[in-house]
């Protein structure tokens, strides 16, 4: 396929020529183009594109045959023919050409460093000097209208109904025959043709003709716009043996363009459309085969404004078409009508600014040398332009009419004088540039896997940057023919004029022949191809003089020495490889198959090539240079033959052959008697015949098979697939029996599905069931400061974009048309793992809806049903159904629920299925289609599952729904709760980012005191309604919060709890504070612990001797360490490394935290005011003691954690301390150092930190014993347990915390709980005063028991109870005294400050204990 | 046998300051039906990011080497990533331990995943002609009493050298936060900065500003230039546009050559004022007697090495410009319509020439490199069995 790139490159006349040039034609090799003018023939040469000769035509002659009008070479490009306006035809000897002499060399100063090294310089550089001599014009007495070259004969179309067929040797009276247009019989199709001349031919003749020589007829243009073809009933061109065939209804004909290849006629018409005609071969008529027509939808403005149809110009090798209007423009089509180009719309039609551009006119164009270029005669219209000025200067300055027209006069005669360098005078071409698809001439099977693209002088790949053709090899062998990538798409092949060359993208290594003399001593003739690492050539050897199949391996050097060659009978035209099979069609339309074997038995690889198999399709195949491509595949289509043996798959089972468009098929011959498969596969294979051919498809580009075979994928594997230009993609796909125990008996049915894709397929992903393609793109560069080029600005700047296209909805979607739902749920169920697999389905039914939905005709059969019974059988059935309605419009949503399913119950299976992202989109279905009770009903069953869930986002999302809801907003729905939704998520950001302290409590506090006003406060604003209904809905989005949060924490779900009122923004202090006497109680000590050792990954503490038994490994503890210096390291460490001091100041750390709290409730009066009205009497009793603390060491607080942090290495520095005030026994000290060693993950320990906090300033003590617990911080529990004299504790509290502390030391906690000796002793001295009236025991062994205990402490073992309960009492009076007397001298690692601090603030403690 | 496989999901090009992934799955092959089959056991595994340095000794002048220890002994159990490899290691990340005492048994399998931030200070992975910057993941494991085992994985690394400093974050991301706040939103936090760094290469990058330049040698002027943009990202196309229409010279030929130069800096050429090596990554060749206007299109291939200098080498890019131009200047002949006698134009056999050039610095950035690991010719993967 072609694709424009770049700009057009503009050629400069180097003669200044008052004419314009308006012709233009190329040689038959497209190598010379003759360009006329009114007076002037030049030739100018492809590459370098340089003018060679012109020839000025002399006043005399220019006079009596009047201007130049069309030019035609003799195809050996030894003659021009022009044709004249007085009827003349002027023929030109062309001389020169051989390599005799060049033009333009150029020749170096002496010493210059330039030293030709390549030898192809020269024909880079230089073109072929030739020379034009005109012969003796022929008289033809009647204005030519058209003129073509005929092998040996010239055609010329008179205005006076003649048609003279002049020999290009003999011209003159001998060699001339003329018919006359009446005495062609003509009709609508051969067979009712009827003899004698056409009565309605009078006073006609033909306005333009081609010869096709492929249909062997000519397409005319009549001059009343009738179409027909003239076909010559003998073989040679006579008046009595032609016959023509018309075009039904056609009448404003005005060109036309044949295509060989594909045997089409493409004619222009005067309403702007293009209609190609093909002939049908049994009946000999005329047949459309479709139109190119702009369409409406993509060039509203122009589509119907273009005027007639000027030129068509099918590209050398007839793949696409260019059109181009009177008008202007440039559009290209591919054969069979897919639109790929238009100059009409967007970019090439507007500038930047908007602003409307003049098409580029064009008088002539004509396509280069394999299509790279194509060069355009533009008309020219500055010269208009001029004239127009000068007229108004004419105007402006109020001269005289008779001056003005003389000065006229004058510029017209003499306009060298008047205005010599007039730059507008040197003639211009335009030569536009493209890139096409290697599959248009070498269509070989490797191709069609990957998107192989190639401009002039580079290849493109799927991805990646343009690879560079080497230049050595370009400038000697220009232009590239054929290109070919192996299936991995690491290895390329190209071939120019002579020899070839490779390249591989992995070394990105251009690999040329070493001797330039077997380079030039070959053509590639029939294309290449890859076979694994070997390049296969079809070629002629010059100096053998005969076709070859070459061999080469990648990896040796690039020599006919390493290349394993073999003579081929006839010339090659298409070679393709499968699997280890090569097929060749040549010239005698006989298909060969080869076989090729690698072998390794020289010492460099080598591959030999065996015939397998020769068949003649000459039967069939009416002229060789029909066929597009020949392909082996392993398709077959069972018809009739029941297979014996299992089909072996990728076998080579038939041979596909695109015959000008026509897919046919022919299968090998199974009918005979078979040959068992285990004796002799390889000459089983040979013998085998195929059957006669079968045509598949018609109007076919191109064609993919694979090889490949895949059982779980058949479906896409064993398909066909087909392009078809404007009528879109096929697929042939194959349908399988469901009851796969029976594979043999079923007889295998294939079915054709057409459909559309809107890019230019060019290669198929079988497996992937992608298609992949590839656009143009332009970019426009018009508005550049500076940039006053016309090509810039007349121009965008093209660019091919490649891309890739899903289909498999449309052939589900066929299939299901069809009554074919078991196929399309095996095929379905094949492609589920695919990433875009609901994207498919969701493109299914919003195709689907869209369509049935819109119709205004009533559908007797609609799809919809069926596609929502289809896609149930998926699991993403719930997903696909409010993805699409909620991209379809709202009008449409009845309809889809009709098909579908109540939104409700939808709903509910989303909840079922706990899809709550799927059911919150169902949401907003429902929120459009039911009451406002019933959305809200639905918002809060899934609000509560998501809460149950942890789907923070979501909640979030169903508060601000559930608010929305209630605001009395229900007319105009409410904000979606999708995370599409940017500003909404904006709000909750805000809120979760703006943490000030440590903790976020002030966030918190701002989150309360916002639902405060919302709840308490008399809003006096001018919608007191709605705000009241606000009020209310915040209230029972409030209840719900706290109702969850009261969930978590009677299921000791602290952890969740976290993230509950971190991601909500929940207010846990005010809440605790209410909670305290409630549910924030601990009622088992033991089971909490265990919990949050769970939840947390918190290590128990290790007991002595049964360190075997911890469930954390040496392995946990590195991987800790990794991490820690990944964290270290990483760029936030700031953040991070205050945690990880937390430790070592795990007392201090508590209270900087409430101090930074204090302090703040301080600032704020927000704040305090908040935290007053939720909890109002304990808050005071502990702000009054904090706030003391605040004044005396307010400095401190949070930046001094930050600053220790990289000092101290905290874990020991406690070990220290404790060991240095406990003088604990060297054992007792390891196994707390190995304890210490054994903490949680450092994320844990932050949050377990964090709720400490929490709990703290909400007053629940016994939460604070607990994670003090856990985190064997012996200062929290000290703490506590000395706020436990505070009177506004309750009992209860105190009583639990004491049995709580007694419980857990059989979770391993002694050796902790030995370092709070004495204050634990205290508290059971305390409990024991207070407990024992009560009790029956004094010892606290019994009050323990007595406790309120859940079962986990009553399993407790006994020594180790009893061992808790006496050893505190030995150690209490040693320990009393340091704990008493905390300051220690300053040696420690810790800052001196800090530690006194600390020291005070123990102090502090103690005083207040005792 | 262990199977240690190395894979970098991501693809094998990073960008300095990304952070690195690789996936490095140990198995034991073994299957677990059969009867030899036991459990094999790993002492330790460890990873670390390298870059090796290299220079030619033609080229470069080094100052004299530390001997650093190359040989690593036997019953060391210290992760030298370098070992036997060519030149200095001039940059290593801190090793981090996978795993200690793995064990698995047949058929088993484990994965780790290492991540390591690129080192945002180093140089770019580079293969010059007197340097190589070479980057590496080495992951090195031990069974007990064996020698070290070293896995290599190498892969690209893109320096965004000299780009601006993305602005510091504001307060608000630097403040803590709530601890129960998801993780993921940390790193997200770090990519921004990159993120950053990227969004503005692409704005840099997509800047067009076009530049016009005359061309003109001793004769005249022989065309104007025009690029509209001198900042290019590896793997854009260049574009220029030529107009000859107005030069006084015809001009038979141009060519543009993409070029970068490798110089050494000052203190470490060999010799002084030797040569800047020149290396050439794409060539546009056109004739253009009879053009009035022209462009190319020169790709930046994905591979090449974006400008940057350490103290050692200083690479450059820049396009090469080269014209054939007439030496004498051509005033274009005037055909006359209507004479007399028909005239037959043809031209020149022989043109006299002189070739002028001309150097124009550019600037060639990285790119996402996500775009450039699909034309890498590392895999990213990498196994060793041990």
């Amino acid at each position: 396929m072609y694709f424009l790139t770049g700009w057009p490159r503009r050629l400069l006349c180097p003669l200044r020529s008052e004419e314009e040039p308006f012709h233009i034609q190329p040689s038959s090799q497209r190598l010379y183009f003759a360009v006329l003018s009114e007076t002037q023939l030049s030739v100018w040469f492809s590459r370098p594109s340089v003018l060679i000769v012109s020839y000025i035509e002399s006043a005399k002659a220019a006079a009596q045959f009047g201007s130049y009008q069309k030019a035609e070479w003799k195809p050996d490009d030894s003659m021009i023919a022009v044709a004249t306006a007085k009827g003349y035809i002027l023929l030109f000897d062309v001389l020169g050409g051989g390599d005799a002499k060049s033009l333009y060399e150029p020749v170096y100063p002496k010493g210059s460093p330039r030293v030709k090294v390549t030898p192809g310089y020269k024909e880079e550089q230089c073109a072929p000097a030739l020379s034009l001599e005109m012969k003796k014009p022929v008289d033809l007495e009647a204005p030519i209208t058209s003129l073509r070259s005929l092998q040996e004969d010239l055609l010329v179309c008179t205005a006076d109904g003649y048609l003279h067929v002049l020999h290009w040797d003999g011209l003159g009276s001998n060699g001339r025959k003329s018919i006359c247009l009446t005495t062609i019989p003509f009709s609508l199709d051969l067979q009712t043709a009827r003899g004698g001349p056409s009565l309605d031919l009078e006073e006609v003749h033909i306005r333009c003709m081609e010869y096709c020589v492929t249909l062997d007829g000519f397409a005319v243009v009549l001059s009343d716009g009738r179409l027909g073809f003239i076909t010559p009933l003998s073989n040679t061109i006579t008046a009595d043996q032609l016959q023509g065939v018309w075009a039904a209804d056609v009448n404003d004909g005005t060109c036309v363009a044949v295509n060989n290849k594909y045997r089409l006629m493409a004619f222009g018409c005067a309403g702007g459309s293009v209609l190609v005609y093909m002939i049908d071969t049994t009946t000999g008529s005329m047949q459309l085969s479709h139109k190119l027509e702009l369409t409406p939808k993509h060039y509203p403005d122009i589509y119907n404004k273009t005027g007639p149809v000027k030129l068509i110009c099918w590209s050398p090798d007839y793949s696409v078409v260019m059109v181009t209007w009177e008008c202007g423009g440039l559009s290209l089509w591919s054969v069979f009508g897919a639109h790929l180009i238009c100059t009409l719309g967007e970019d090439f039609a507007y500038r930047s600014d908007g602003t409307k551009k003049d098409p580029v006119k064009i008088s002539s164009m004509s396509w280069g040398a394999e299509g790279y270029h194509l060069w355009v005669l533009p008309i020219k219209q500055e010269r208009k332009r001029q004239e127009v000025e000068q007229q108004e200067e004419g105007v402006e300055e109020k001269k005289e009419v008779e001056e003005n027209e003389v000065e006229k006069e004058e510029e017209e005669k003499g306009e060298e004088m008047a205005t010599p360098p007039q730059p507008s005078l040197q003639a211009g071409i335009l030569q536009f540039q493209f890139i096409k698809s290697a599959l248009t001439v070498n269509p070989c099977t490797s191709n069609q896997e990957q998107v192989l693209l190639h401009g002039e002088d580079r290849l493109y790949l799927t991805c990646g940057d343009p690879s560079q053709i080497h230049s050595t090899y370009l400038e000697s062998n220009w232009p590239i023919r054929f290109a070919a990538i192996d299936t991995a798409g690491q290895c390329m092949a190209v071939a120019g004029r002579r020899g070839f060359a490779h390249y591989s993208l992995f070394t990105r290594k251009w690999k040329l022949f070493g001797n330039i003399t077997q380079e030039q001593n070959m053509t590639v003739t029939g294309g290449l191809a890859w076979w694994k690492d070997f390049v296969v050539v079809a070629c002629y050897n010059y100096i053998d003089q005969q076709e070859q199949l070459r061999l080469y391996q990648r990896s040796s050097n690039l020599d006919n020495a390493f290349a394993s060659v073999t003579k081929l009978q006839s010339d090659t035209l298409l070679l393709n490889v499968f699997r280890d099979l090569v097929i060749l069609f040549r010239a005698d339309c006989s298909i060969c198959l080869y076989s090729i074997e690698r072998r390794n038995d020289s010492p460099y690889p080598t591959a030999s090539v065996e015939l397998l198999q020769e068949v003649s399709m000459s039967r069939y195949i009416p002229h060789p240079a029909l066929v597009v491509s020949v392909t082996l595949t392993s398709v077959r289509t069972e018809t009739g033959i029941t297979l014996k043996a299992p089909q072996q798959a990728g076998m080579a089972e038939s041979i596909m052959l695109n015959l000008a468009g026509q897919l046919i098929m022919l299968q090998r011959d199974r009918s005979g008697p078979q040959v068992r498969g285990e004796e002799t596969p390889a000459n089983n294979k040979k013998l085998l015949p195929f059957c006669p051919p079968v045509v598949l498809a018609q109007c076919v580009e191109n064609v993919w098979t694979t090889c490949r075979s895949n059982k779980k994928k058949r479906h896409l594997l064993e398909a066909l697939w087909l392009s078809c230009g404007e009528a879109g993609m096929k697929v042939w796909l194959p349908l399988f029996p469901r009851d796969h125990r029976k594979p043999h008996s079923f007889l295998s049915r294939r079915i054709m599905l057409p459909f559309h894709i809107n890019i230019y397929p060019l290669a198929v992903l079988f497996e992937d069931a992608l298609v992949l393609g590839a656009t143009n793109e332009t970019v426009l560069y018009d508005g550049m400061q500076g940039s006053s080029e016309p090509l810039e600005a007349l121009f965008p700047f093209c660019t091919v974009e490649r891309t890739s296209q899903i289909y498999l909805h449309h052939i589900l979607r066929q299939l299901l048309v069809r009554n074919l739902g078991e196929q399309a749920l095996m095929l379905a169920q094949s492609c589920a793992s695919l990433p875009y697999f609901p994207h498919v389905m969701e493109l299914m039914v919003h195709v689907v809806l869209e369509e049935e939905a819109t119709s205004r005709e009533p559908i007797p059969d609609p799809l919809l049903p069926t596609v929502a019974k289809f896609i149930t059988e998926f699991p993403l059935f719930l997903q696909t159904i409010v993805h699409c309605a909620r991209k379809t419009e709202y009008a449409l949503w009845n309809y889809l629920f009709a098909a579908v399913g109540n939104p409700k119950d939808l709903f509910e299976e989303c909840l079922m299925a706990q899809d709550l992202d799927t059911a919150a989109s169902y949401l907003i279905i429902l929120q459009s289609m039911e009451a406002p009770a019933v959305s809200r009903q639905h918002a809060t069953l899934l609000f509560n599952t998501a809460l149950e869930q942890g789907k923070w986002d979501l909640c979030r999302h169903m508060i601000r729904f559930l608010k929305a809801i209630g605001s009395g907003e229900m007319e105009s729905p409410p904000p979606t709760p999708t995370t599409q939704e940017p500003s909404s998520t904006g709000g909750f950001e805000f809120f979760r980012n703006r943490s000030i302290s440590l903790s976020q409590t002030a966030d918190v506090i701002a989150l309360g005191k916002f639902n405060l006003q919302k709840t308490f406060t008399m809003p006096s604003g001018p919608c007191v309604k709605g705000r009241e209904a606000e009020c209310a809905e915040n209230m029972y989005i409030d209840m719900m919060l706290w109702r969850h949060a009261r969930h978590l924490l009677e299921q000791v779900r602290l952890r969740d709890l976290g993230c509950f009122s971190a991601q909500l923004g929940f207010e846990l202090i005010g809440w605790l504070c209410r909670e305290r006497n409630r549910v924030a109680r601990v009622d088992d000590f033991v089971s909490a612990l265990k919990k949050l050792h769970k939840d947390f990954l918190w290590p128990f503490p290790v007991i002595p001797g049964g360190s075997i038994s911890s469930p954390l490994k040496n392995g946990r503890c590195r991987t800790v360490l990794s991490t820690r210096l990944l964290k270290s390291q990483s760029a936030d460490s700031l953040l991070n490394s205050d945690m990880d001091t937390a430790p070592p100041q795990a007392a201090s750390a508590g209270h900087a935290w409430l101090d930074g709290l204090g302090q703040r409730s301080k600032d704020m009066d927000t704040a305090s005011s908040a935290h007053s009205s939720h909890s109002p009497q304990t808050h005071d009793a502990f702000l009054s003691l904090l706030t003391n603390k605040v004044e005396e060491y307010s400095v401190g607080s949070a930046t001094d954690l930050t600053e220790t942090s990289s000092v101290v290495d905290g874990d020991w520095t406690m070990v220290d301390e404790n060991s240095s005030t406990l003088s604990l026994s060297p054992a007792e000290l390891e196994h707390i150092s190995m304890e210490l060693a054994n903490k949680g993950p450092h994320k844990s320990q932050v949050q377990l930190r964090y709720l400490l906090h929490v709990f703290m300033e909400a007053g629940c003590l016994e939460w604070c014993v607990v994670i003090g617990l856990i985190l064997r911080d012996a200062n929290v529990i000290k703490q506590v347990i000395g706020f436990l004299d505070s009177p506004e504790v309750p009992q209860d509290t105190v009583q639990s915390v004491r049995s709580g502390l007694l419980a857990v030391d059989t979770l391993g906690y002694k050796p902790f709980l030995k370092l709070i000796q004495p204050q634990l002793q205290d508290l059971m001295d305390a409990a024991a005063e207070q407990v024992a009236p009560e009790a029956f025991q004094p010892t606290s062994q019994s009050s323990k028991l007595g406790g309120p205990e859940g079962p986990g402490g009553a399993a407790v073992p006994r020594p180790e109870d009893s061992r808790g309960a006496t050893a505190p009492l030995g150690l209490a009076p040693p320990s009393l005294e340091p704990a008493g007397s905390f300051p220690r001298p300053p040696s420690e690692d810790g800052p001196p400050e800090q530690t006194e601090e600390q020291g005070d603030e123990e102090g502090a403690y103690d005083c207040t204990l005792s | 046998m262990i199977e240690v496989v190395a894979s970098m999901a991501r693809g094998p090009v990073f960008l300095a300051g990304e952070l690195m992934e690789c996936l490095i799955t140990f198995t034991n092959p073994m299957s677990h039906l059969s009867t030899s089959a036991s459990c094999e056991m790993l002492a330790w595994a460890s990873a670390q990011i390298h870059c090796q340095f290299h220079a030619s000794e033609n080229r470069v002048a080094l100052p004299a080497q530390g001997n650093k220890q190359d040989v690593q002994a036997e019953s060391n159990t210290v992760l030298i990533p370098n070992r036997g490899e060519r030149g200095q290691c001039v940059l290593d990340t801190p090793p981090k331990i996978l795993f200690c005492d793995l064990r698995l048994d047949p058929g088993e399998s484990k994965t780790y995943s290492y991540s390591e931030i690129v080192p945002v200070d180093g140089p770019p992975s580079f293969r010059g002609q007197a340097v190589k910057y070479v980057y590496k993941l080495t992951i090195g494991c031990q069974r007990v009493n064996s020698p070290i085992k070293l896995l290599r994985v190498p892969f690209r690394v893109l320096v965004l050298q000299g780009m601006p400093e993305p602005p510091f974050p504001p307060d608000e991301e630097v403040s803590p936060s709530n601890p129960f706040l998801e993780e993921e939103e940390a790193s997200r936090r770090d990519a921004r900065p990159l993120e950053r760094a990227l969004d503005m290469l692409m704005v840099t990058t997509s800047r067009r500003c076009a530049h016009m330049f005359n061309i003109t040698n001793v004769r005249g002027k022989v065309a104007k230039f025009c690029i509209f943009k001198t900042v290019y990202r590896l793997g854009e196309d260049i574009v220029g546009t030529f107009n000859f229409s107005e030069g006084d010279i015809p001009c038979l030929q141009y060519s543009v050559s993409l070029q970068n130069e490798e110089e050494i800096q000052q203190h470490y050429q060999r010799r002084p004022g030797q040569v800047i090596s020149v290396t050439g990554h794409g060539r546009h060749m056109e004739s253009c007697l009879h053009t009035a206007s022209s462009h190319f299109s020169l790709p930046i291939p994905l591979n090449v090495t974006p400008g940057f200098s350490t103290d050692i080498v200083m690479l450059r890019w820049r396009l090469h410009f080269e014209f054939v131009t007439a030496r004498e200047p051509m005033e274009p002949p005037t055909v006359l319509q209507n004479q007399s006698e028909v005239t037959v134009w043809a031209g020149a056999e022989h043109v006299d020439v002189d070739t002028f050039s001309w150097d124009l610095p550019i600037k060639v950035l990285p790119t996402n490199p996500a775009l450039a690991s699909y034309m890498s010719h590392f895999s990213g993967t990498n196994s060793i069995h041990i």
